[in-house]
């Protein structure tokens, strides 16, 4: 069952040594090392784990590592530009949008594929997106404004009091 | 060294050495794996509180560290912290960086609950940044040959006054010397005092106490940079994964152990009367093990996997459960009783009465109970999230037959928990698979691990009456409270070896309500120390919540029955200044006009808009919330369309911070208010994910949360802000609803149908 297997996540291939079944949270994390996708529920409950693969956000706790082979993977750490936080990330970072922060990865990988999608998303189209992915500190009004401040820049920032 | 000890070394001697300062650990960011490992003899003790490097090191790049017992469970505790010895030290934030919990590196200030870190944590670190100010310009002083009078400090550095030239940074004037100074400390836990004869900064000085300094957590935690406890990685560790009972208290009778032998690095079952886990070298591994032994989302029964379990179906009906809270022996107890309440409410002109309930409702961590541990025959090194390192290991020892001086913890921050969750059961769990197999384990819960065996947040019933006079003023005021234990936090692995064993202490819920008001006559009494069904452990305000939903939506039908503006009723009421304070904020800027609750059926079954207002008294702070709400009769949806808090907590740290808590507060509780039910059947919880314990989704959030500080002052010594504003959200609401519909909700949650019934 364990087999060679390649994987291109974040512009790079790593060759790893896995059962083609299990799924590709497991292969992230433990053997290519990254902090990322986290594991939330394992049943496509929550989004903790979220990557993107060809532009749309997936659930890596239910992709068989036979599904992502070939496809280009990028995780939370492949945002970055030029070592910097990205955009989006930076907004993050300006609305302080994290208590605990466990469900970050999920909201901005979400998130940065709606963007992609819908540069000048509404709130309304955010929620929606948004709507799969569970955050248990309640940080949502935050992560909402974040994301507004990439797709409605208009709105003056603190508009919330 | 051991892992473990080569850890610690690496925080306390690289720490300072990191450019920035943002992130805690940006070694383990960097490098991903702790390198081992070979052996030392003993494993170090917390240092001595008494003393300087206790609590601050200043490193020669002129970087410093802040040592503390305290954690950070996602409230920004750290970066308040570090505030505060910032501003005692004249040191620059940004420079100064905080390490946490670690049992060989800090002092034991308690446990990190009850939003207790500020107010009592926080004056601790205040005099020892005070203490290490001085001891640092008595230093400088003997540098420059001078007066330690003459020596002004500020953002790091020390300059002689009217000498400008003659100037020394902390880093070089310390110069890699640890700080062996004795500054004095008194006491223990919350209660020590920390450097009692330390000068403080006049609170009129203040520049960064105050300031909503961004927190230093965030940045890592937005790039994937952030290590989290889920995210430790040892040399040669392995996975192991739990399978718990089929029942709450089953026996294992038999365990198939061929059925996991061919699985691609499997190492190992591991047995001890009713504990079972299974430990291979991959995690993937370790799930498929357990998932053939039992562990699944919804297993088919107590016989139909490799691990076979006794048919316990011990657990009372759900839908008996209020009865079975009444009926559970415990204690009464009277919390306040003063006049005659019985005479009183005999001779009324009017009494109303009213029930409430409230269900067995969980934490919910997002990211499931994870632990890592490395036992030997010597010690037990372990690296938890837990919210009380230094309990855990006096607890851990007695688990493993140790004493606590051959235990370290390794703190690192986990998904926020909210109480106390799975973390210490974890441990636990991790400490006894890797005792089995001599080599360090790292456990992750599965959710259903999660949902199923967190301990519990328990249900409570509590009966009120009230008499009203002629005038529409309370003569009387009558509460039994039926709290089960609130925190019975035996360890789950220690339980199912036969060894049963405590975490921290058992939580009872008498204290756990302030009488609020100011009645004629009143008796508030409870009935403790009932176990009812489920293990339970405090969650977020533990019974306040609860008791305050009851209260305040208690005084509300009060209100209403006398026809009288709800604001204004419980003003009428209220001698406490700061209570009265918090309520006239909140209405201000909601922008309330006075009015009785319309309570009127909606027209046409037509949505219908209504506000309520609630307010709590939560150790010392004070908090009102004021709501709108649409309700729709056709659905049974209740959408909360606006929220006001206001809090006095009085001296905030750190502004943004405050709201970001309450913001949290209020969508968590308003999730508990709306969603929250644990189920369960005879055997065992049966909302094991959340799509069998639903939580609040984007759809459902407010369009605002508004948030009032009030008392901000340092006059008023800073109390707690992680917990409060969940306590009045269910009262908020159901005032709420009434307001707009006429419907009172009485029972938790607020779940659709329950909204159509009480509408018909
Ligand atoms: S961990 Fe994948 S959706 Fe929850
Ligand atoms: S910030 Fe903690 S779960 Fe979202």
């Amino acid at each position: 069952m364990i087999q060679p297997i390649t994987l291109t996540v974040n512009g790079h291939d790593h060759p790893i040594n896995a059962d083609p079944k299990s799924m590709l949270l497991y292969a992230l994390r433990d053997q290519i090392g990254l902090h990322g996708p986290k594991f939330g529920c394992g049943l496509s409950e929550c989004g903790a784990c979220t990557v993107i693969i060809g532009g749309a956000a997936v659930h890596a706790c239910v992709t068989p590592l036979a599904a992502a082979v070939g496809q280009k993977i990028t995780t939370l750490e492949g945002l970055a530009e030029n070592g910097k936080p990205n955009p989006l990330q930076q907004a993050f970072i300006d609305e302080q949008a994290a208590q605990c922060g466990y469900c970050l990865n999920g909201m901005l990988m979400t998130a940065q594929a709606l963007i992609t999608r819908n540069p000048h998303a509404t709130r309304d189209d955010i929620k929606a997106a948004l709507q799969g992915n569970l955050c248990r500190c309640g940080t949502h009004m935050r992560i909402l404004r974040a994301v507004e401040r990439i797709t409605q820049p208009q709105i003056p920032t603190g508009a919330t009091p | 060294m051991s892992a473990g000890a080569k850890l610690r070394l690496s925080r306390r001697d690289l720490i300072g050495f990191a450019s920035g300062m943002v992130v805690s650990f940006p070694l383990l960011a960097r490098s991903d794996m702790i390198n081992s490992a070979t052996s030392v003899a003993t494993v170090p003790p917390p240092p001595d509180a008494a003393k300087l490097y206790a609590w601050l090191a200043v490193h020669p790049d002129n970087t410093a560290t802040l040592y503390t017992g305290k954690v950070d469970v996602g409230t920004g505790a750290q970066t308040a912290l570090a505030q505060i010895a910032a501003e005692e030290l004249d040191f620059p934030i940004d420079r100064l960086s905080v390490v946490m919990g670690t049992t060989s590196e800090t002092v034991n200030q308690g446990p990190t609950y009850g939003s207790l870190t500020i107010r009592y944590a926080g004056p601790q670190i205040r005099a020892a940044a005070a203490a290490g100010r001085a001891a640092l310009i008595e230093r400088a002083a003997a540098h420059f040959s001078t007066h330690a009078d003459l020596i002004e400090a500020k953002d790091g550095f020390f300059t002689v006054k009217n000498a400008p030239q003659r100037r020394i940074s902390y880093g070089a004037l310390v110069a890699g010397d640890r700080l062996d100074v004795t500054i004095g400390a008194k006491g223990r836990g919350f209660a020590m005092q920390v450097a009692p004869h330390a000068k403080l900064k006049n609170p009129a000085d203040y520049r960064v106490v105050g300031q909503s300094i961004a927190r230093k957590d965030i940045p890592a935690k937005v790039t994937g940079a952030f290590t989290y406890v889920q995210d430790v990685k040892l040399p040669g560790m392995l996975h192991g994964r739990v399978v718990r009972p089929y029942g709450v208290h089953a026996t294992l009778l038999s365990v198939d152990e061929n059925a996991v032998r061919q699985i691609p690095g499997f190492v190992q079952i591991v047995r001890r009367d009713n504990f079972l886990g299974v430990v291979c070298q991959t995690e993937w591994g370790a799930i498929k093990a357990a998932k053939i032994l039992g562990s699944v989302l919804h297993p088919k029964g107590p016989q139909a996997y490799a691990a076979k379990w006794s048919n316990w179906q011990g657990l009372p009906a759900m839908q008996d459960i209020a009865t079975v809270v009444r009926e559970a022996p415990g204690k009464n107890a009277t919390v306040l009783e003063h006049g005659a309440v019985d005479q009183a409410l005999a001779s009324a002109q009017r009494v109303l009465k009213a029930t409430f309930e409230s269900p067995f409702q969980m934490h919910g961590s997002i990211g499931p109970s994870c632990a890592i541990a490395e036992v030997t025959r010597e010690r037990a090194i372990i690296w938890s999230g837990t919210q009380m390192p230094h309990q855990d290991r006096h607890d851990i020892a007695k688990l493993l037959d140790m004493n606590p001086d051959q235990l370290e913890i390794n703190w690192f921050e986990a998904a926020g928990a909210y109480g106390r969750n799975g973390l210490d059961h974890a441990v636990a769990d991790a400490a006894i698979m890797s005792q089995a197999v001599g080599k360090p384990v790292r456990v992750q819960w599965m959710r259903w691990d999660e949902h199923g065996w967190e301990p519990k947040g328990p249900p409570i019933v509590q009966d009120l009456e009230a008499a009203i006079d002629a005038n529409g003023k309370v003569t009387a005021w009558k509460h039994h409270m039926w709290v089960p234990t609130l925190g019975d936090s035996t360890l789950i692995a220690a339980a199912l070896i036969g060894h049963p064993n405590r975490v921290g202490s058992i939580g009872h819920g008498s204290p756990a309500v302030t009488y609020a008001y100011d009645f004629p006559n009143a008796q508030i009494s409870g009935h403790d120390e009932g176990k009812v069904a489920l293990r339970t452990a405090w969650l977020r305000s533990p019974a306040q919540f609860e008791t305050t939903f009851a209260m305040e939506a208690f005084i509300d039908e009060l209100a209403a029955a006398t026809k009288s503006d709800p604001l204004q009723f419980r003003l009428d009421h209220l001698k406490d200044p700061r209570a009265i304070a918090v309520l006239r904020a909140a209405a201000a800027h909601y922008g309330w006009q006075p009015r009785p609750a319309h309570g009127k059926p909606p027209k046409n079954g037509q949505p219908a808009k209504g506000r309520g207002i609630a307010w709590v008294n939560r150790d010392d702070t004070r908090v009102a919330t004021i709501a709108d709400v649409i309700v729709d009769p056709a659905s049974g949806r209740i959408q909360v369309t606006r929220v006001v808090v206001a809090q006095d907590c009085g001296l905030v740290i750190n502004p943004d911070g405050v709201r970001n808590q309450v913001e949290g507060n209020v969508i968590q509780s308003l999730s508990r208010t709306l969603h929250e039910e644990v189920t369960f059947d005879h055997a065992n919880v049966t909302s094991r994910d959340w799509v069998g314990y639903p939580i609040l989704r984007f759809d459902q959030v407010p369009d605002s949360i508004e948030v009032v500080i009030v008392n901000n002052d340092p006059k008023y010594p800073s109390h707690g802000a992680g917990e409060p504003s969940t306590c009045p959200t269910a009262a908020v609401i159901a005032n709420a609803v009434f307001d707009a519909t006429g419907a009172r909700l009485r029972q938790l949650p607020f779940r659709p149908a329950r909204v159509k019934a009480a509408l018909t």
